[in-house]
C-alpha cells in the first residue's frame, strides 16, 4: 500500500524559529497529564500540582441522562450509574484517533470555549510537543501518532518516548539521593516500574535511555484489577458489570495489597459447616479487614464511602423503620471482605486468574537477568522507583520489597520507593528535561524536518538510531 | 492379523504366500510396550472418563494439564478481563454541533493520510498482527537499517525463553549521536572498580562477605546494549513461569477461601461442605450444561 511522501500545507522551511513553548502531554490509557514548561525565564521548578492537569481519557456515554461526556465534561457529569466508557489508549497505544482528537479538542484546545481550569489554551503552530507512549509499540501506530501530530493538528515540534524514559528525570524518590540532582540532567541508573492502567512496564534506564534488551511487560494492570473486582463483587454480592465508575472508586478507596496473604485469607474465612470460625461481633481480628461499603445513590450520597463492617445494620434499619416506606433514604450496603486484598493479588500472582506469567517480582528478575553484569543487575535494584496510578495501592511498594528481598541474594541492596506523585512522575520528568535547551534542540524534530525528512527518518531518530 | 485386546495400532503384517512356505500359523508374536492391564477391567469402553480411571493411572502431569476446552475458556476469560468495553455498549463519539464553519472538511482530516487514519477502524491487535506479519515477511523490524544476519522468523516466544542475542549493532549509522550521550565514568568511580571486567573471586579465604566488587560493563559494552533495537510487543511479553514452579492456586467459588474440594460434574472448587451445597443449589454447571 503506497504511502504518500506528506505534503505541506503550509510552506516551512526548516530554518524557522523553534517553537517557544513546550506542551508536555503524558498520554496514558486512563487519564491525560498534560501542561506547559518554558526552557526558563522562571527559576521556578515545574511544580507537577499546579503546572499539569489531569484529564480523562475517556469517552462515556451515560444511559440514564442520554448524554455523552468526552473528556474534561467527565467533570460535569452527576450520575455516574451504569457509565459506558470507551477508550481511545488500547493497551497503552493510541489506536483509535477519532475519539482521541476529541479528547484532546477540548482538553488542549480549548474547544468550544471552555476556558476553565482543565483546558489548556494552547497553540498548536508555536508548541512543540513532548508525546509518551507505552514501549514496545507497534511501528504502524507510531508512525500514525507522527503524522496525527504534524499533519492533523500543526505542532511545531515533536519529541515522543516512551514514558519511563522521561521518568529519568524527574527528582529521584529516594531521600539519600533527591538533593543531587538538578534539573535537566537524567538519573544515572534507574529501573522504572510504571504500574498503568493496561499494564504494568518495567524499564531499566541507563542515564534516561532504555535497555531494550531488559524490558519486560506484565499484562495486569488497574484494568484487570478492577474488572476482577467486577467479577468477584458480581459473583458473591450483586452484580456491578457495568458499573466501570463505581467499581473503580472501590478498588480505589478499600482495595489494598497484602504483606501476606495466607495469613490475611485465614482471617476472614467464615470457616466451615463444623468448624464456624468467630464471626464479626466480637471485634475479633477480621474486623479491620471486612468492610461495609455505603453505594453512592448520585441523589443525596455522590460518592460512596467505606466503613467498618456492622453485622447488624440491616436488622436495626428494620427495627428502627429507617429506609422502609416511601421517603425513607436507604442506605445500600455492599459488604466486601477478601476481595480487598484478593484482587490486587493477581498483579503478583497472575496465575491465580490462569495467566500464564510470572508476577511482578519474577518479571523484575527476568528483566534484570538478561543483562550481562552482575554489578548492573545490583545497580538497578539499588534504583527502584514504582510509578503509575496502580502503584497508589497501599501495601504494593512493602510487598514488592519484600519479595524481592527474599529472592536475591542477601548481600544486594534492595531499594524500592515510590514516586511522591505516582501519576504525575512521568510528566514532571518532562517538564523538566523541557528545561534544558540543549536536549531539547537535539531531541525534538521541528515541522519542517519532518516534512523534509519523512516519517521513516524521524521514527528512527526517535528511537535513537539517527546522529543529528 | 492383530487379535485381542491391544490398544494401539499395530503395523500391518501379511505373509505373503510363496511356494513352498511351510503352512504358517495365524498369529505372530509382538513386543509390546507400556504395562499391561488386566483384560478384565478394560472392556473397549469408550467413555475417556472410564478409559482413564481402569485402563491407565494418569500422571501427577496429566492430571494437572487443562484440557483444550478448559484451556480455552481460562483464556476468554483473561480476554475478558483485560478487556476496556464491551462492544454490546457501543459508544459512538458525537458529531460536532454548532461548530461554527468548522465542518466536514476538518473532521474527516486535513491530508489524506489522516484522513486514512482517523476513519481506520482497526484494533490493537489488527495492527499487532499486521506488524508479526510484515516481520515475518521481511524479516527485519520497521526502522532498522538492514535486516539482523540470522534469518529471524517472528516469534512470540518472550525472549526469557530464548538464547541470547549476542547482534546489537543494527544501527547501521555510525556512532550514532545520541541526544543524553552518557558521561564517561567519573574519575572516582573508575578508580574504584579493578580494572578488569572479570570478577576476581577468591577460593583460598573464607571472605564471602569481602567479594570484590563486580565491574561496570565497559563503555563499548553500554553503548551495545543501549544500542539495541527496541523489542516487539510480543518480545518483551513477561514470561512463562518457569516448570517447576508451584501449580496455580485455586480459590473458592462461593466465599474467596482456599479451594479443597472439587466439584465432580463442573470442576469448580470450593472450600468446605456449606460453601459447597451453596455451589450446588445455584452456580453449578449441571444446571446450565
Amino acid at each position: 500500500m503506497a504511502r504518500q511522501k506528506p505534503t505541506t500545507t503550509t510552506p516551512l522551511s526548516s530554518s524557522a524559529p523553534a517553537p517557544n513553548r513546550t506542551l508536555i502531554l503524558d498520554n496514558g490509557a486512563h487519564t491525560l497529564k498534560a501542561g506547559f514548561s518554558t526552557p526558563t525565564t522562571t527559576d521556578r521548578e515545574p511544580n507537577a500540582a499546579t503546572d499539569s492537569h489531569t484529564i480523562p481519557n475517556t469517552i462515556a456515554r451515560s444511559h440514564r441522562d442520554k448524554r455523552t461526556y468526552i473528556g474534561p465534561e467527565l467533570a460535569d457529569c452527576a450520575d455516574f450509574g451504569e457509565l459506558a466508557f470507551r477508550r481511545p489508549v488500547e493497551r497503552g497505544y493510541i489506536v483509535n484517533w477519532e475519539s482521541e482528537k476529541a479528547v484532546w479538542e477540548r482538553s488542549l484546545f480549548g474547544f468550544e470555549g471552555r476556558g476553565e481550569g482543565a483546558v489548556l489554551a494552547c497553540e498548536p503552530q508555536e508548541t512543540s510537543l513532548v508525546l509518551t507512549e507505552a514501549p514496545n509499540a507497534p511501528a504502524v501506530l507510531q508512525r500514525n501518532a507522527d503524522e496525527m501530530v504534524f499533519e492533523e493538528f500543526g505542532f511545531g515540534g515533536l519529541f515522543r518516548t516512551t514514558a519511563p524514559a522521561l521518568c529519568a528525570y524527574a527528582p529521584s524518590p529516594f531521600p539519600s539521593t533527591a538533593s543531587s540532582s538538578p534539573s535537566g540532567l537524567p538519573l544515572e541508573c534507574l529501573l522504572v516500574i510504571d504500574a498503568g492502567h493496561s499494564h504494568t512496564t518495567i524499564t531499566p534506564l541507563y542515564h534516561g535511555r532504555p535497555l531494550h534488551t531488559a524490558c519486560r511487560r506484565l499484562e495486569v494492570g488497574g484494568k484487570t484489577i478492577t474488572n476482577q473486582l467486577k467479577e468477584l463483587i458480581s459473583q458473591r454480592t450483586f452484580d456491578v458489570r457495568r458499573e466501570d465508575w463505581l467499581v473503580g472508586e472501590i478498588k480505589e478507596d478499600v482495595c489494598y495489597v497484602s504483606q501476606s496473604f495466607n495469613q490475611d485469607l485465614e482471617k476472614v474465612w467464615r470457616g466451615g459447616r463444623y468448624d464456624q470460625r468467630s464471626s464479626t461481633n466480637d471485634g475479633s481480628s477480621n474486623n479491620d479487614i471486612v468492610v461495609d461499603y455505603v453505594l453512592p445513590d448520585y441523589e443525596t450520597i455522590k460518592r460512596g464511602y467505606p466503613r467498618p463492617h456492622d453485622a447488624g445494620v440491616n436488622v436495626r434499619n428494620r427495627a428502627l423503620g429507617i429506609g422502609t416506606g416511601a421517603g425513607g433514604r436507604r442506605e445500600h450496603i455492599l459488604t466486601i471482605g477478601n476481595e480487598r486484598f484478593v484482587a490486587p493479588e493477581i498483579l503478583f500472582t497472575p496465575s491465580d486468574i490462569g495467566m500464564q506469567s510470572e508476577g511482578l517480582c519474577g518479571t523484575v528478575l527476568q528483566a534484570l537477568n538478561t543483562l550481562p553484569s552482575a554489578a548492573l543487575r545490583e545497580a538497578f535494584l539499588a534504583n527502584v522507583v514504582v510509578v503509575g496510578g496502580a502503584s497508589l495501592m497501599p501495601g504494593l511498594v512493602g510487598r514488592l520489597e519484600a519479595e524481592l528481598r527474599s529472592t536475591v541474594d542477601e548481600a544486594v541492596l534492595v531499594r524500592v520507593a515510590r514516586a511522591g506523585d505516582p501519576v504525575k512522575y512521568a510528566w514532571l520528568g518532562g517538564a523538566r528535561m523541557a528545561r534544558n535547551e540543549e536536549v531539547m534542540r537535539e531531541v525534538v524534530v521541528t515541522r519542517g524536518e519532518y516534512f523534509e525528512q519523512g516519517d521513516l527518518w524521524v521514527r528512527r531518530k526517535f528511537a535513537g538510531k539517527v546522529g543529528r | 492379523m492383530a487379535t485381542g485386546p491391544l490398544r494401539f495400532r499395530t503395523p500391518h503384517i501379511e505373509e505373503l504366500p510363496t511356494t513352498g512356505s511351510k503352512q504358517s500359523p495365524n498369529y505372530v508374536y509382538m513386543a509390546v510396550s507400556g504395562q499391561q492391564e488386566d483384560p478384565a477391567k478394560n472392556w473397549g469402553t469408550n467413555n475417556r472418563k472410564r478409559a482413564r480411571a481402569s485402563v491407565g493411572k494418569q500422571t501427577d502431569q496429566q492430571r494437572e494439564a487443562l484440557s483444550a476446552r478448559q484451556q480455552r475458556e481460562v483464556e476468554r476469560r483473561i480476554k475478558d478481563l483485560n478487556s476496556d468495553y464491551k462492544p454490546a455498549l457501543e459508544v459512538v463519539v458525537p458529531k460536532r454541533d454548532g461548530g461554527a464553519g468548522v465542518g466536514s472538511a476538518a473532521k474527516a482530516g486535513k491530508t489524506p493520510n489522516t484522513k486514512k487514519i482517523l476513519a481506520s477502524g482497526k484494533t490493537f491487535t489488527h495492527h499487532l498482527e499486521d506488524e508479526e506479519a510484515e516481520i515475518a515477511r521481511t524479516g527485519r523490524r520497521d526502522g532498522d537499517a538492514e535486516a539482523p544476519p540470522a534469518t529471524h522468523r517472528a516469534s512470540k516466544t518472550p525472549l526469557a525463553r530464548r538464547k541470547a542475542r549476542e547482534d546489537s549493532s543494527l544501527s547501521g549509522s555510525p556512532a550514532p549521536v545520541t541526544p543524553m550521550a552518557p558521561p564517561p565514568l567519573p574519575r572516582s568511580a573508575q578508580a574504584l572498580l579493578p580494572s578488569s571486567n572479570a570478577m576476581e573471586i577468591d577460593v583460598e579465604d573464607d571472605d564471602d562477605e569481602y567479594d570484590s566488587i563486580p565491574a561496570l560493563p565497559s563503555e563499548a559494552e553500554m553503548e551495545a546494549l543501549l544500542n539495541a533495537p527496541p523489542l516487539t510487543y510480543n518480545q518483551a511479553r513477561s514470561a512463562p513461569p518457569p516448570p517447576g514452579a508451584p501449580p496455580p492456586r485455586r480459590f473458592c467459588e462461593t466465599c474467596g477461601y482456599w479451594g479443597r474440594v472439587k466439584c465432580m460434574k463442573c470442576g469448580a472448587m470450593t472450600c468446605s461442605v456449606a460453601c459447597k451445597d451453596d455451589h450446588d443449589q445455584f452456580k453449578c454447571l449441571k444446571m446450565y450444561a
